[in-house]
């Protein structure tokens, strides 16, 4: 469960990103997060993992409160939140194994559960027979798919995909949003932050409209209205 | 261990891959130790040839040839007698004048002169060494005494005195030359080596964003850093090294027909080896793993 009370995020006297917002996102929820540039969604995706902290209010996630969170503690909270971004973030000198392999490697997990969960992952992406090729070598749908895949490495409880389909092409759009679904029905929260109307209105799905830092409206099984 | 493991895994991948950046770091740092240990070479040069040239000095007391070996044995006891003297040397008028016929035995001249005399000429010679030439002028002093003025014929230190202060003088200043360059070399090196190693790491400011996301401690992001930062020492150190036993091994040849006493820069590495190698090895170390730390303080930023 996510839970966001009077949240402000406040970069300078011009820049008010974030207005005394609060919701609350269950645990398995699929949540659509829409809204024009500027409207605070990237602040909010920041708040989430700790790249920016709260001006005022009070974030939690489950039962750990990471407003105040110690920067020790922020490796941790990001393992526990898969993102997903469009530009899809891949190294391009390493392979589609090795990209998904960096997110294990780099939180220490041992080489042997590696080699196990690895192809797991490319399995449930789509992408087992291309684990040996560089991601300049894929086309941008199967990128993104390495990025999903990336993100699941550490069982994440929560996903975030920043404009997953940004892009994309409508079919490869779709089966991002498809595979999505999917780690949704494993019980996964999914935060999508999107400007793709078809996407939202296709989903039913919970639906939060920023607009200049406020939530102005929060419908379930919603729609994209701007 | 595993993450050890890793940490020395993408320290040697990243080398690999930024084989220039890599390639470049450690030629400054080579050229950064051998510049330090040209300097340092010099000055060792400097202060062995003024040791030299020290050792050379001293001051020779010619006796009147009435001088007997009373007043001779007394003279020495009372130079022997100062603290600043490590040694006297007496020659005999008789081994004086062997000396002197030694010397100009092609002078017939000189020869057939000497033979014209029935008596030697030469008075005893006494040699005086002082630990340090500053000290030749007490000595001196103190010979200038009226009961020993009829005894000695001439004092030969006034001829070097001279000398003697403008080496200590080109000695005080090269040395501060060398300290002052020593620091130059240092600030223009810890520049270089900062903006070399800030950036190859900025070329992986991708990468580093990624490591942040997927869940990297900053020790984890920093670990192969610092790595490379021991492997660049390493590497520039035993390559500086070599080149520095090579260029003695070519000018040693040089150094012993300068230098009589068998010094050479080999025998002087060797034997402050530890100290030498040992203290630019640190140096290095801390400047690149300072350098690396400051280049990715703005990086780890959370």
């Amino acid at each position: 469960m996510i839970i966001v009370e009077g949240v402000t995020k406040v970069y300078s006297k011009n820049s008010v990103a974030l207005r005394d917002i609060s919701l609350h996102i269950n645990a398995g929820e699929f949540v659509s997060i829409i809204g024009q540039s500027g409207s605070g969604k990237t602040t909010f995706t920041k708040l989430l993992i700790a790249e920016e902290t709260p001006t005022k209010g009070k974030i939690k996630i489950g039962d750990w409160d990471i407003t105040n969170i110690k920067t020790d503690e922020i490796p941790y909270l990001r393992r526990q939140i898969g993102m997903i971004f469009q530009d899809y973030k891949l190294l391009p000198q390493k392979t589609v194994y090795e990209n998904v392999a960096f997110a294990l490697e780099v939180a220490g997990e041992k080489s042997k559960r590696i080699a196990q969960i690895v192809p797991q992952l490319l399995e449930i992406v789509g992408l087992s027979d291309r684990h040996n090729r560089y991601p300049q070598q894929l086309s941008g749908g199967e990128q993104q798919r390495v990025a999903i895949a990336r993100s699941l490495a550490h069982r994440p409880k929560i996903i975030v995909a920043d404009e997953p389909t940004g892009n994309l092409d409508t079919i490869n759009a779709e089966e991002i949003i498809q595979i999505l679904k999917k780690i949704n029905e494993f019980g996964t929260t999914v935060l999508l932050l999107t400007h793709n109307r078809e996407v939202v209105n296709a989903l039913h799905r919970r639906v939060i409209t920023l607009h200049g830092g406020n939530i102005v409206l929060d419908q379930e099984a919603g729609k994209y209205i701007l | 261990m595993t993450s050890l493991k890793r940490i020395l895994k993408f320290a040697f991948q990243d080398i690999g891959r930024n084989f220039g950046l890599s390639f470049m770091t450690v030629l400054i740092l080579i050229l950064m130790v051998l510049s330090v240990n040209a300097l340092w070479g010099v000055e060792a040069i400097t202060k062995e040839a003024v040791a030299t040239v020290k050792d050379q000095v001293n001051v020779s007391v010619y006796f009147s040839a009435n001088a007997n070996d009373d007043n001779v044995n007394e003279l020495k006891k009372y130079v022997s007698s100062f603290p600043e003297v490590v040694n006297v040397d007496l020659l005999s008028a008789d081994s004086v004048l062997d000396s002197f016929k030694q010397r100009h035995k092609l002078s017939k001249d000189i020869l057939d002169a000497l033979a014209e005399l029935d008596t030697n000429p030469f008075g005893p010679t006494m040699i005086i060494k002082t630990k340090e030439p500053s000290d030749y002028q007490k000595i001196i002093q103190a010979l200038n005494v009226p009961e020993y003025q009829t005894l000695i014929e001439a004092k030969s230190f006034d001829e070097h005195e001279t000398a003697l202060d403008k080496i200590q003088n080109i000695t005080n200043n090269a040395e501060k030359m060398v300290a002052g360059l020593v620091l130059l070399f240092g600030c223009i090196s810890f520049l270089i080596v900062f903006n070399t190693i800030r950036a190859a790491i900025h070329t992986q400011k991708v990468e580093i964003g990624i490591k942040r996301l997927v869940g990297a401690s900053n020790w984890f992001i920093r670990g192969p850093y610092i790595v490379e930062s021991l492997i660049f020492s390493v590497l520039s150190m035993a390559i500086s090294i070599g080149i520095i036993y090579l260029a003695l091994h070519f000018i040693d040849p040089y150094l012993s027909v300068i230098f009589s006493d068998g010094f050479s820069l080999t025998k002087y590495y060797n034997s402050h080896i530890l100290y030498l190698f040992g203290s630019q090895f640190v140096c290095v170390l801390v400047l690149t793993v300072v350098s690396s730390i400051l280049a990715m303080r703005r990086q780890l930023k959370v």
